[in-house]
């Protein structure tokens, strides 16, 4: 059996607009989605922001309602029984909200505890367990507004362990929080991972997803566009190389000639400080490089890799949106 | 769904009162509403009926004890969930396998508990400010109808929230929801004084049962059979107040879920 | 634009926006809600209870001070929101980060609430007549509304100070229920002046409302403007005091957060 089941899932949302002249708009959320995660999986659902990714997630932990399609999540149906399946997931939603801020970090999980209807003489031994697990020790009788957001973050997946469910939809789990932060986040989620629970991760940071999943599903305007394992979804981009070149401020119409060439798949641009870093896709290789070098003649150009293709890469041109 | 879970999960209603106590007595608003409203309204009263003499003091403090249980009733249960929204913590409760009205129930069950400082606190005012002594006249129904009372205030409590949420437009209303309950109930005044025509709309509201039992037993003699039909009263709404509350959660739930207002965003 | 017509610009702009702030998510039907039957509600509420007092013999005193009362709600909630919803919502920082005229930027706050404030008693004293029998046939009614707008003026100046102090103590429910609760003690408007304990009187004296009710009572029963002369001189000042108080505290709210930098946080 396969943990969770997802057919052709869509949902649209209708939106109000105006005060004075209401008028209802439909915007397409998620168009039309199909996925199955199998049991122990890790499964990456990644995608530019607005694709749907948080949407998808809402739907498959119940709460919200699709407005067509089915899903099942550990054989059950998210709609109809909405309240087995409450029993047999967690989730989390990326970012501090979500946490009673006036109390503790014991409380907030005694009070969750108790709903998810665990016994308090075995919450009792969870609640410091879990709050070892991820790195909050001794942090339990703090209010949780004068933690970190990473440690609200991480106070999260202890709340959504209580019940010790067998299926975690974490959605943009590591959102907003620094490197270090992330790094220590990742490791819980590897944890997670060798105790066997099926995970459903949303990220929009590919090297994260990457590094993670067993399989990922690409998304964009509401669809799936690929499906793979993460070095599968390389294999999309095998022909290619990237050129990354350092430069300084450089101009619009160099930018243009660079697009230009023939043997450019993609180019896209990342700023870093005052230089930027431009990322050319092209079949061709090293080979490029000179004429590459020809269309920036006359801009201050520091140093330039040949590299092989990433999972990012393969997302920008499945993707197609960033170059 | 079934009350029985009301018994089922017993546990998890006092762990949602007492974090639910924690939370809220830490804000400034709630603090307002159960404590120094009242005791306005009950100093104010005192000066007003100064000249009524008998046993005025300890009908305002029951009465002005009324104010502040409805009055943190209406605002804090009314928008209890939506101040859930805006945390962000209503999907998690959603999302979980507890029957969302044992929530509230424990929920409102803490603001229950905690507006009885209302009437703790216009006693102590009555008795140590004003110098007044204050005995009950008949403690022991007093009691058992405070107790039976706060359940009604609970499950008509239970009745409001859903409908707040899902009509937003009645929520705007709140404010001026709050003295007409006052007037309409006879918190601090009988309801003999007004209009004929509103007597039956203070019949059907539970907290009137309560004002008629608990200035009874306080102040006067009641004779038993009429407290027990206040009893009986109060009982009998809260029953129905908990089969409407089931179905409005029922819908509300439901209705959240099709139209995406679980979170703000 | 010349700095007198930027100011006055200012001063309207500061006047319709923080109204419109206020009420914007209110639909026509509920703004009316909050506008006509709470104050209906919280009148009939204390004339009930005034007259089960005095057995029906002073259900006018009871009607004159509540709606006169109205004004607070205008006065005080109207303005402490005005003045305080700036740091709730965020934008503090670039308001003191212009180079508007503050005093503009301040006062226009409380402007729309003095007429707002002055609306509601008129509906308060309406309903007073239509449905507690209040007779105005004696009264100079110019120079009730005189009064009613002075007594606004004078709480809109009270709601300016408070809206400045809950900009300090983070905590605006609290305050403005507070200074909204305890008039209705002292303002005379349920309780004869009076008859309250002297230390009780001082305090009514220099609060806002408490001459704006004395003056509208003697208006109602016959008196003429010149009667009241001295009540609202007086009043006016009182409103002068707390407004300016008010002003400098935001004034010096203002350098204090700059110092420390403490524009969001305080």
């Amino acid at each position: 059996m396969n943990a969770i089941e997802v057919n052709h899932l869509r949902r649209v949302y209708r939106a109000q607009i105006g005060v004075f002249n209401r008028s209802i708009k439909e915007v397409v959320a998620v168009d039309d989605i199909s996925f199955e995660v199998k049991q122990g999986e890790l499964f990456g659902l990644l995608g530019p922001n607005g694709a749907g990714k948080t949407t998808t997630v809402k739907m498959l932990t119940t709460l919200l309602i699709p407005s067509a399609g089915s899903a099942t999540v550990a054989g059950v149906d998210v709609v109809k029984g909405a309240n087995e399946v409450r029993k047999k997931i967690g989730f989390i939603f990326g970012g501090e909200r979500g946490l009673y801020w006036r109390l503790s970090g014991d409380d907030n999980l005694r009070y969750f505890a108790s709903l998810y209807g665990v016994d308090p003489s075995v919450s009792k031994k969870r609640i410091p367990y879990l709050m070892e697990l991820v790195g909050l020790k001794g942090r339990g009788n703090e209010r949780v507004g004068g933690y970190s957001r990473g440690m609200k973050q991480r106070l999260h997946v202890a709340r959504t362990l209580l019940h010790d469910p067998d299926i975690l939809f974490l959605d943009e789990p590591t959102i907003g929080l620094d490197p270090v932060g992330a790094r220590e986040f990742r490791n819980v989620i590897l944890d997670l991972q060798s105790q066997k629970k099926t995970i459903l991760l949303t990220t929009h940071y590919m090297f994260e997803a990457d590094a993670l999943s067993d399989r990922i599903a690409i998304i964009n305007k509401g669809c799936v566009i690929a499906m793979d394992t993460p070095s599968g979804l390389k294999k999309h981009v095998s022909d290619l190389s990237v050129v990354e070149v350092e430069t300084f401020g450089a101009s619009e119409t160099a930018l243009e000639k660079l697009r230009a060439l023939p043997f450019v798949d993609s180019l896209s641009i990342e700023d870093r400080e005052q230089k930027q870093i431009l990322l050319v896709q092209t079949t061709r290789g090293a080979e490029a490089v000179p004429d590459v070098m020809t269309a920036l003649e006359g801009q201050r150009v520091g140093r330039v890799i040949v590299r092989e293709p990433t999972l990012e890469d393969a997302y920008v041109r499945l993707v197609g949106g960033a170059a | 769904m079934n009350y029985s879970n009301l018994f089922k999960y017993w546990r998890t209603v006092l762990t949602v009162a007492e974090m639910s106590l924690r939370t809220q007595f830490s804000e400034g608003f709630v603090i307002f509403a159960i404590i120094f409203q009242p005791m306005i309204i009950a100093i104010l009263a005192m000066f007003m009926l100064k000249d009524k003499g008998g046993d005025y003091a300890m009908f305002v403090v029951v009465g002005s004890g009324l104010t502040g249980l409805w009055s943190s009733l209406l605002f804090v249960s009314g928008n209890s969930i939506n101040v859930e929204r805006w945390t962000g913590t209503l999907e998690s409760l959603v999302g979980m396998p507890t029957p969302f009205e044992v929530i509230v129930f424990g929920k409102n069950l803490a603001n229950v508990v905690q507006s009885l400082l209302s009437m703790v606190s216009s006693y102590t005012l009555a008795a140590v400010l004003f110098g007044y002594s204050l005995t009950l006249t008949q403690p022991l129904l007093f009691f058992i109808t405070l107790f039976i009372s706060m359940f009604a205030f609970i499950c008509f409590g239970l009745t409001i929230a859903p409908i707040f949420i899902m009509y937003r437009s009645v929520q705007q209303w709140e404010n001026a929801m709050e003295f007409p309950v006052y007037i309409i109930c006879g918190f601090l005044f009988p309801i003999a004084l007004l209009p004929e025509w509103t007597t039956p709309i203070s019949y059907l509201l539970p907290p009137y049962w309560a004002a008629t039992a608990l200035h009874g037993t306080s102040t006067a003699m009641m004779p038993l059979n009429q407290v027990l039909f206040s009893w009986a009263m109060m009982i009998i709404f809260s029953l129905v107040d908990l089969v409407i509350a089931s179905q409005l959660f029922k819908i509300m739930l439901y209705k959240a879920r099709v139209d995406a207002t679980l979170d703000v965003d | 634009m010349n700095t007198f017509t930027k100011n006055i610009y200012l001063f309207w702009q500061g006047t319709i926006l923080s109204y419109r702030a206020l009420f914007a998510w209110l639909r026509p039907v509920t703004y009316m809600a909050s506008k006509i039957l709470m104050p209906l509600a919280q009148m009939f509420f204390f004339v009930f209870l005034g007259s089960y007092a005095t057995d029906g013999t002073a259900t006018d005193f009871y009607v004159i001070g509540n709606a006169i009362q109205i004004t607070a709600v205008s006065g005080i909630f109207g303005v402490t929101f005005s003045v305080g919803g700036d740091r709730d919502a965020g934008t503090l920082p670039y308001l003191f980060g212009t180079p508007a005229n503050r005093f503009m930027i301040f006062f226009g706050r409380a402007f729309m609430h003095v007429i707002d404030g002055t609306i509601g008693v008129i509906i308060a004293l309406t309903w007073g007549v239509l449905l507690m029998g209040l007779d105005l046939s004696r009264t100079d009614l110019p120079a009730l509304g005189l009064t009613i707008i002075i007594t606004t003026f004078s709480t809109c100046g009270l709601g300016l100070l408070m809206g400045c102090l809950s900009l300090l103590t983070a905590n605006v429910m609290f305050v403005n229920n507070f200074v909204y609760f305890s008039l209705l003690i002292f303002s005379g408007a349920n309780v004869a002046i009076s008859t309250l304990p002297v230390w009780m009187q001082v305090v009514s004296n220099v609060l806002p409302l408490t001459r704006g009710i004395a003056a509208s009572r003697m208006l109602v029963a016959g008196g003429s403007l010149s009667d009241v002369f001295p009540l609202m001189v007086s009043e006016i000042g009182i409103g002068l005091m707390y407004g300016l108080l008010g002003y400098f505290l935001f004034a010096w709210f203002e350098t204090q957060a700059k110092q420390r930098g403490t524009l969001e946080t305080v």
